[in-house]
């Protein structure tokens, strides 16, 4: 099934990166010590083709994501990058950890430890994380990073995650008035740029949108669920098949901007941190599978959805494992909802299309 | 009404008490303790614990809680045959065939009425994501909380105090499910006799250094249920039958596998359902599996003197599969020399990202010291894909090599 692309917008392709980039990979990363220490963040997506190189590295039994992020490493395309920053988020990210120092050519590593809960106990012990981050970058580029410039660094966060909400406010109206598709690039834009540009550019996509007319074709309005999903092409390719997507649960994707380190509470900065990021939204990782599913359910309804599409990377045990019990909440929510598993390919995508547009049917135009 | 692994476990013991009598091995004493350990989940005086692998079974002892890992199960109910069953009952509410078949077992004898409802259910962030998740899938279908203990990565005094916390946080969870307080008496008792048992454990291992070893390549196979016994006195019982048992052998020359000629490093998990594997490893070319890598004892005798949360904290954080890679592949190469091997098998398990992922490793690191590793590509506990005739053909051109 070959997919169709959408013609990219031209703001695709701009780079609002001034500054030397270190990769990160998981939404837990503290991209604030990262842009405070001087770095460009950019987040290690990897890619939606067919893994090369890293396969004589990974087992084939990992998930699409680690392999092709190891993947697109050893083709060079992360050879920029300063450093990567990883987090102990899955089994599979704990041993591309391993992999990548190993065989991929960068002088700095680091992993962060992360907790589950979020008691004071565990926010102590990511605090002592963050800590260790710091003083590892300190130590290895010869940077001071102060506490001051950490702040900054959370405030400038912050205000991103608030223009990317108000932009992202635009899809509560009926039709929508930014696709997934654009939104999803700006995620992905967010998440590899500079973001006080980026913030600068949201501003201006949310004016500009706001003011053309409404689209004139009402769609069915689908959220998005499941393990992360970088290449916005898929969200597209989804939008093609009759839906509008109206909000991405993925920490790729909406979720990733609910989070706010911009109000300090202690006086302690790397505290506020640590406790802002541990009181985020949960993925699968965290557990909490009731909140999480809560969550969901209130996404449905606060953007009027009228369904959820569930994407699970093949072999993302994290998310894999808790598909029955989430399709049994949604279903006694009465809300509709597609399960897919995917190599993560963006031709594994295009196998599904058969399924995603009966999916579209099933719901039936009279929804709208 | 009595369930079927209640059955099990009370006709395990009574058949291996009946054996004991008749002739008393190492092994044999072993199975048996674990079976009595088992009971003890359908005994009045004690509460149940479901849990993961690694998790303090000795709090649990010192609480009058009868713990029990679900791996554990999943890999008894594949070794009696009878996962398939579960398997299928699991897959047919939507779990993926791709994930760890030990803990998909367990989740369909749950669904199935197997598992006799627990009074608690206790699972470690460590060694997977899978068991954790199980262990979500039984509460939800016992309609009981979850305790979730967060292994840390490395084993700084921060990440052993982190998690002694996380014990004291697990002992008031216990209390308010169950009323049960924990003994500190009896705790430093448990861990007074792991300390013995670290002796004999010790002891036990070093003898199988010897060229020939005096163990067979199953005398010790799936050794690490011992955790299982923790702090028990049967776990003092079970290291010395094995110490004696070696010693005897080794005193009088008498090998475990006659004519052994090569000896073999098992990497991780056994195969758990019937094969003909390692009776044709024995049988055709002499080779023994003389260390399962699992079988490591990793651990240094616990400190008495010092708070038992903070001891057992700390052993469980030096764990070989706890950290980066580097920690277990440093046990590889020093199990490789001292054992004296001559190659290795990795059976590398379907589902387990946390150790396939980095089989490679596992190569570059061993042929670096010129063993060489088979891999075999296998599920250990689902048999359903399992192709005997091409895995052996792989085993019979691996032991050529060597």
């Amino acid at each position: 099934m070959q997919v169709r692309l959408r013609e990219a917008p031209e703001w695709v392709s701009l780079s609002f990166s001034d500054r030397p980039k270190i990769g990160w990979f998981c939404g837990y990363t503290p991209l604030e010590v990262l842009l405070a220490a001087g770095f460009v963040p950019v987040r290690v997506s990897g890619h939606t083709g067919s893994v090369s190189k890293a396969d004589s590295c990974l087992h084939a039994n990992m998930c699409h994501y680690v392999r092709s992020a190891l993947d697109a490493a050893l083709n060079g395309a992360y050879d920029e990058l300063k450093g990567a920053v990883f987090v102990n988020s899955c089994d599979a990210m704990r041993r591309l950890y391993d992999v990548w120092r190993k065989h991929v050519n960068m002088d700095f590593t680091f992993l962060l430890d992360l907790p589950r809960g979020q008691s004071e106990e565990d926010v102590a012990y990511y605090q002592n994380e963050i800590q260790k981050l710091r003083n590892a970058i300190s130590a290895h580029f010869s940077v001071d990073i102060t506490d001051k410039q950490i702040k900054a660094a959370a405030h400038i966060y912050s205000e991103g995650r608030d223009q990317y909400k108000a932009l992202n406010d635009l899809r509560r109206e009926t039709p929508p008035r930014i696709s997934g598709y654009d939104i999803a690039n700006m995620a992905a834009l967010f998440s590899s740029t500079s973001p006080e540009k980026w913030g600068a550019y949201a501003l201006t996509l949310t004016t500009e949108k706001s003011e053309q007319s409404a689209p004139a074709v009402k769609r069915l309005r689908m959220i998005l669920d499941g393990s992360p999903v970088h290449n916005p092409e898929v969200i597209s390719f989804i939008e093609d098949c009759g839906f509008d997507v109206v909000a991405e649960n993925f920490c790729s994707g909406s979720r990733h901007f609910d989070l706010n380190t911009g109000k300090p509470n202690t006086g302690d900065i790397l505290h506020d941190l640590s406790a802002a990021y541990l009181a985020r939204p949960p993925c699968a990782r965290m557990m909490r599978f009731e909140e999480r599913a809560a969550r969901l359910i209130d996404i449905v309804k606060t953007f009027g959805a009228h369904g959820v599409i569930h994407i699970s990377l093949k072999f993302c045990d994290t998310y894999l494992y808790d598909v029955p019990r989430l399709r049994k909440k949604l279903a006694a929510e009465g809300i509709r909802s597609l399960f897919l598993e995917t190599d993560g390919t963006i031709g594994s995508i295009g196998q599904l299309k058969t399924r995603i547009e009966a999916f579209a049917e099933m719901i039936g135009g009279d929804a709208l | 009404m009595t369930t079927m692994i209640e059955a099990y476990f009370s006709q395990l013991e009574t058949a291996l008490a009946r054996k004991l009598e008749q002739k008393a091995t190492a092994r044999r004493r072993f199975i048996y303790e674990i079976a009595r350990i088992g009971n003890r989940m359908f005994s009045p005086d004690w509460k149940s614990a479901w849990t993961t692998v690694f998790v303090p079974f000795e709090i649990l002892d010192a609480m009058g809680v009868a713990g029990n890992f679900i791996e554990f199960v999943g890999a008894m109910l594949s070794g009696t045959g009878t996962a398939k069953q579960y398997l299928e009952k699991a897959e047919s509410t939507g779990l993926s065939t791709d994930g760890c078949s030990y803990h998909r077992t367990i989740i369909g004898a749950a669904m199935d009425g197997l598992l006799p409802e627990p009074d608690l259910l206790i699972g470690s962030s460590f060694p997977c994501d899978g068991g954790l998740k199980a262990l979500c899938h039984v509460g939800e279908i016992y309609n009981k909380d979850v305790f979730i203990i967060n292994t840390p990565f490395d084993s700084s005094p921060e990440a052993i105090k982190y998690l002694a916390g996380q014990y004291r946080d697990m002992i008031t969870f216990i209390t308010n499910q169950t009323g049960r307080t924990l003994d500190y008496d009896r705790l430093r008792k448990c861990i007074r006799n792991n300390n013995i048992a670290h002796g004999y454990f010790a002891e036990m291992m070093e003898l199988c250094k010897k060229v020939p070893s005096p163990a067979t390549s199953d005398d010790l196979k799936n050794f690490i249920i011992y955790v299982l016994l923790g702090g028990s006195d049967s776990v003092v019982e079970v290291g010395r039958a094995f110490r004696d048992e070696f010693r005897y052998k080794a005193d009088n020359n008498i090998a475990g596998l006659p004519g052994e000629k090569f000896r073999l490093l098992w990497i991780q998990n056994r195969i758990q359902f019937p094969n003909n594997l390692i009776k044709l490893l024995e049988e055709r070319f002499k080779a023994n599996v003389v260390i399962d890598e699992l079988n490591h004892l990793y651990w240094n005798p616990l400190d008495e003197d010092e708070d038992p949360l903070i001891a057992l904290a700390r052993r469980q954080v030096t764990h070989p599969l706890v950290g980066p890679a580097e920690r277990r592949l440093e046990v590889l190469v020093e199990l490789a020399r001292d054992y004296r091997v001559d190659g290795a098998i990795n059976p590398a398990h379907w589902g387990c990202r946390q150790s396939s992922g980095i089989r490679h490793l596992f190569n570059d690191t061993l042929q670096n010291i010129d063993v060489p590793v088979l891999h075999l590509d296998v599920d250990c506990v689902d048999e359903r894909n399992f192709s005997e005739g091409q895995i052996i053909t792989r085993l019979e051109a691996f032991m050529e090599m060597l």
